[in-house]
């Protein structure tokens, strides 16, 4: 045989490409991908932000913003691993003997290998480029020296929270917090480490001793917030909790002037 | 593979003499000896001191701990070596071909012997042991975390649970395949008649052994109430338990850097003839990769166990700040060992799949430098990403960004070894067998792991889920799911290699699936609350985390149930399982060459290797 018609039998990029995507398995595979990554999609829409605890901030908001985004940027990924999986899961071989060896001893494919390498490496530049804009964009909200910034010293002792906040004099064992105001945590410890966690604020830092850490946040809507330790302290870590609210301008002048009108200390 | 026969013949040594003091010695004498000096040590140093100060009891304690384990491995004729040469010589050929413990049937496994194989089971036992501790503790934390409020434990025995579950359970993990498999398979895959440093090999094991009364002392001394992480200041602060966990770490750290240095040495030095580095088997990359990155890891660990004991003893306040110290300093030190050991644990299992993968699905493994580039890759970056740990402790947050780039960097080498599972498993028909199913549930338990991992390496959400269930959740997914699951499939696979026997399938099945669905019924709980905004390590939660708390522990009883169902048919097909053929899955890796029971050198033939061990196919090529 000339090499001309060895040239004319050997099929071009686009018979090869189309004969491979008619193939069975390899529609199979495609169905089964395209259900998972579905899945995965709608877990990361609907499931999560239902999941994680209420919004009450700007980085609560911003941090079920990035779990969702990551969730369906990952669901391709997981979409075409778990396809091909279940797909030869669906084919095995039964019996004590083993299976015939593979038609195919293909031991590399360049190609498939760039092709994965790049859409991983698109996940992971994505990924770490949303992560940075989320946080820088968090870093230039920084309150510290807004002029209508609340600044609220943080203690943790073992096993409880109090707050003081220096510009209004008072001490007490909630956190209230005006809605649209910037807040900035300065947090410390009295004896082991502790984490300060608003939950619904979606910040957190470890209360350590001497050492003076902070945290800002700025909370964007009105209700209760849970505050508890995420840091192993010992015995009663786990009643480390108080509570506190996002209130109104107002509702917030009102409580800190009954506070100041008990003598400053919250009872 | 093929080989040729090139064996010179050697005289075989006497016997060694029955009075011989080495015949004598064995777990018994180590345990007398090893007592002899904890309490010996014990009561001479409390002679004349307070014991009302506490650093008197931290100091009596911890060295009477070392003086344990000094006094065991004496009495158990480690140091029978090292006490030669002070006096010039060095243990006879006889003494040697007995240490080897040819001949002695069970005996071997309760003494000082350096057949690697012997060390090997004796790993496989201690693991089986401390997986049963650790998980038993694990079923004891999720019983008190069914309902809220419950008081089934104190908190104080709780905060000790999770400490020690989490250190059992760390310790186990990392021994689990370099340890049994590591010794047992390792060296015949590649060839070779035993392992570099057999006497080293031996002394790794047993210093191990000693850590595990160590560690269980903790419970008669007040548990420890730190987690296994022991955080500073509340671990220099903690009662005389803490010494016990310090003490623990510098041994098992010991024991890891002994064990690593053989095995990578072993590797690096005694491959068959022809056996090179693009002919080794993935499983023995992987396991010498995994050793390789203990070894610079630990001692970090170790360092801050001796500046944590420094603290409680001599009030050094390497982390107190009161006296100019830090809390970070433990923090750093901690996670610098804390992140590579995730890999440590993941990497054998991982790869040991990847070993039996083209043998059930009968194809070439796809792009073998692609699984070796992974695996190296991910070794290497593991070391660059552990403050992500930190990024809410307050420690630097201008290095917030930086790790936050390096830790999600990591998902691609992780990828690449995706791409490596999912090349072989294309247009495959694999082999129904239970080490296969194994392959499948690492897969998914990885993906999960793997993703979640993204979202908490990810500094603006951390801020949310640090410190939560969800953190809890994600690194089972990885450590259990995806480690352990390969820890079974390995040692399902090589059963019939360490037993001569087939496990029984049966048992197997109804293991691995109240295993799997067990596990991602109460991980999946846990991601649920810890989403929701549960703390984790709490003995107590609110009611609002109660209907995933529930979910978790019914989980957590269906794994109970399938662990002990594979404890089972270990402890039954080692006794009565069918007898197995020579090469029940039609491998090509060395090993399977050997007969059992194994000669104590392994081969009476110099291999020769003239490919790698994956030339399954129709159209095979090299």
């Amino acid at each position: 045989m000339s090499s001309d018609s060895l040239e004319e039998m050997k099929p071009t990029p686009g018979q090869r490409i189309r004969s491979f995507v008619q193939r069975k398995d390899v529609m199979q595979t495609f169905v089964l991908g395209i259900v998972i990554t579905a899945g995965f999609t709608l877990m990361g829409l609907y499931a999560y932000p239902n999941w994680m605890p209420a919004v009450h901030s700007k980085e609560m908001h911003s941090a079920r913003l990035i779990m969702t985004i990551f969730t369906v940027l990952s669901a391709p990924i997981a979409g075409l691993v778990l396809a091909v999986a279940v797909r030869a899961f669906l084919n095995m071989h039964h019996g004590d003997t083993p299976p015939p060896d593979s038609e195919l001893s293909e031991r590399s494919n360049t190609p498939a290998i760039l092709v994965w390498c790049f859409s991983t490496g698109a996940f992971v530049v994505a990924a770490i480029a949303i992560g940075l804009l989320a946080y820088n964009s968090d870093t230039n909200s920084a309150v510290a020296d807004a002029p209508d910034a609340i600044t609220v010293d943080v203690t943790g002792a073992q096993w409880a929270w109090s707050f003081y906040y220096p510009a209004q004099n008072i001490q007490t064992h909630t956190l209230e917090l005006p809605s649209g105001q910037p807040v900035d945590f300065h947090v410390k410890s009295v004896d082991v480490n502790h984490s300060f966690w608003p939950v619904q604020l979606g910040v957190k830092v470890d209360a350590n001793r001497i050492v003076t850490t902070t945290a800002e946040t700025r909370p964007t809507t009105l209700g209760p917030i849970d505050i508890r330790c995420a840091e192993l302290c010992g015995l009663n870590h786990a009643v480390m909790e108080t509570s506190g609210a996002v209130v109104s301008a107002s509702d917030f002048a009102n409580w800190v002037n009954s506070i100041k009108a008990s003598g400053g200390v919250q009872q | 593979m093929t080989t040729l026969v090139h064996q010179s013949e050697v005289s075989s040594p006497a016997p060694v003499p029955a009075k011989s003091l080495i015949t004598k010695l064995n777990i018994v004498t180590g345990f007398i000896v090893g007592a002899i000096f904890c309490w010996g040590t014990y009561y001479a140093l409390r002679a004349g001191r307070d014991m009302t100060d506490t650093h008197n009891v931290n100091k009596v304690l911890i060295i009477s701990m070392f003086m344990w384990s000094l006094g065991f491995m004496i009495g158990i004729g480690a140091l029978i070596g090292p006490f030669r040469w002070l006096i010039g010589k060095d243990l006879t050929p006889e003494e040697e071909l007995y240490m080897s413990g040819e001949g002695q049937g069970m005996k071997r496994y309760f003494k000082f012997c350096t057949d690697h194989k012997v060390v090997g089971i004796q790993y496989l036992v201690a693991v089986m042991v401390l997986l049963g501790a650790g998980g038993t503790m694990a079923m004891m934390i999720r019983t008190n975390l069914a309902r809220p409020g419950s008081h089934l434990v104190l908190p104080q025995i709780y905060n000790s649970l999770v400490g020690l579950h989490g250190i059992t359970m760390i310790i186990a993990m990392i021994i689990a395949l370099t340890g049994p498999l590591g010794n047992f398979i390792l060296p015949m895959m590649i060839g070779a008649r035993g392992e570099a440093f057999p006497r080293l090999n031996a002394v790794s094991f047993w210093l191990l052994f000693t850590a595990i009364p160590v560690l269980c002392s903790a419970w008669f001394l007040g548990g420890i109430p730190t987690g296994w992480s022991a955080y500073a200041p509340l671990s220099t602060q903690a009662g005389p338990g803490m010494n016990a966990f310090l003490v623990t770490i510098i041994i098992f750290a010991i024991s890891t850097a002994v064990a690593g240095t053989n095995i990578t040495t072993t590797v690096i030095t005694m491959r068959a003839k022809g056996m090179r580095f693009n002919r080794v088997p993935i499983f023995v990359i992987g396991c010498t990769i995994s050793v390789a990155l203990a070894v610079p890891a630990f001692p970090t660990f170790m360092a801050a166990m001796v500046q944590t004991g420094m603290d409680r003893t001599i009030s050094t306040g390497f982390f107190d700040a009161n006296v100019g110290g830090t809390g970070w300093l433990y923090a750093n030190l901690f996670w610098i060992m804390g992140h590579p050991e995730v890999y440590v644990i993941l990497l054998p299992g991982v790869a040991a799949l990847l070993e039996m993968l083209p043998v059930f699905t009968r194809k070439p493994l796809f792009s073998f430098p692609m699984a070796v580039a992974g695996m190296a890759g991910i070794a290497g970056m593991s070391a660059l990403v552990w403050a992500h740990h930190m990024y809410m402790s307050g420690w630097m947050p201008a290095l917030n960004g930086p790790f936050m780039v390096t830790t999600e960097f990591i998902s691609f080498p992780t990828g690449l070894l995706f791409l490596v599972f999912v090349g072989t498993l294309w247009r495959s028909r694999p082999w129904l067998k239970f080490p296969m199913l194994c392959v499948y549930a690492m897969m998914w338990n990885l993906l999960i792991g793997g993703i979640t991992g993204v979202y908490v390496s990810d500094v603006p959400l951390d801020g949310t889920l640090h410190g939560s269930m969800f953190v809890t959740a994600h690194f089972h997914y990885t450590i259990m799911g995806a480690a352990l699951s390969g820890a079974v499939g390995a040692i399902a696979y090589w059963f019939p290699k360490l037993s001569g026997r087939m496990l029984n399938e049966r048992a197997s099945y109804i293991s691995f699936w109240f295993v799997q669905i067990g596990l991602n019924v109460l991980f999946m709980g846990m991601f649920l609350v810890g989403a929701e905004g549960q703390a984790r390590r709490v003995a107590n939660y609110s009611e609002q985390f109660a209907g995933g708390n529930l979910v978790s522990t019914i989980g957590a009883y269906s794994v109970g149930v399938g662990m002990l169902v594979f404890l089972w048919a270990i402890i039954h097909s080692a006794g009565k399982g069918a007898i197995a053929p020579a090469n029940p899955w039609g491998a090509k890796t060395l090993e399977w060459t050997v007969p059992y029971p194994a000669p104590v050198e392994n081969f009476s033939e110099e291999q020769v290797v003239t490919s790698d061990p994956y030339g399954f196919g129709k159209r095979v090529s090299k």
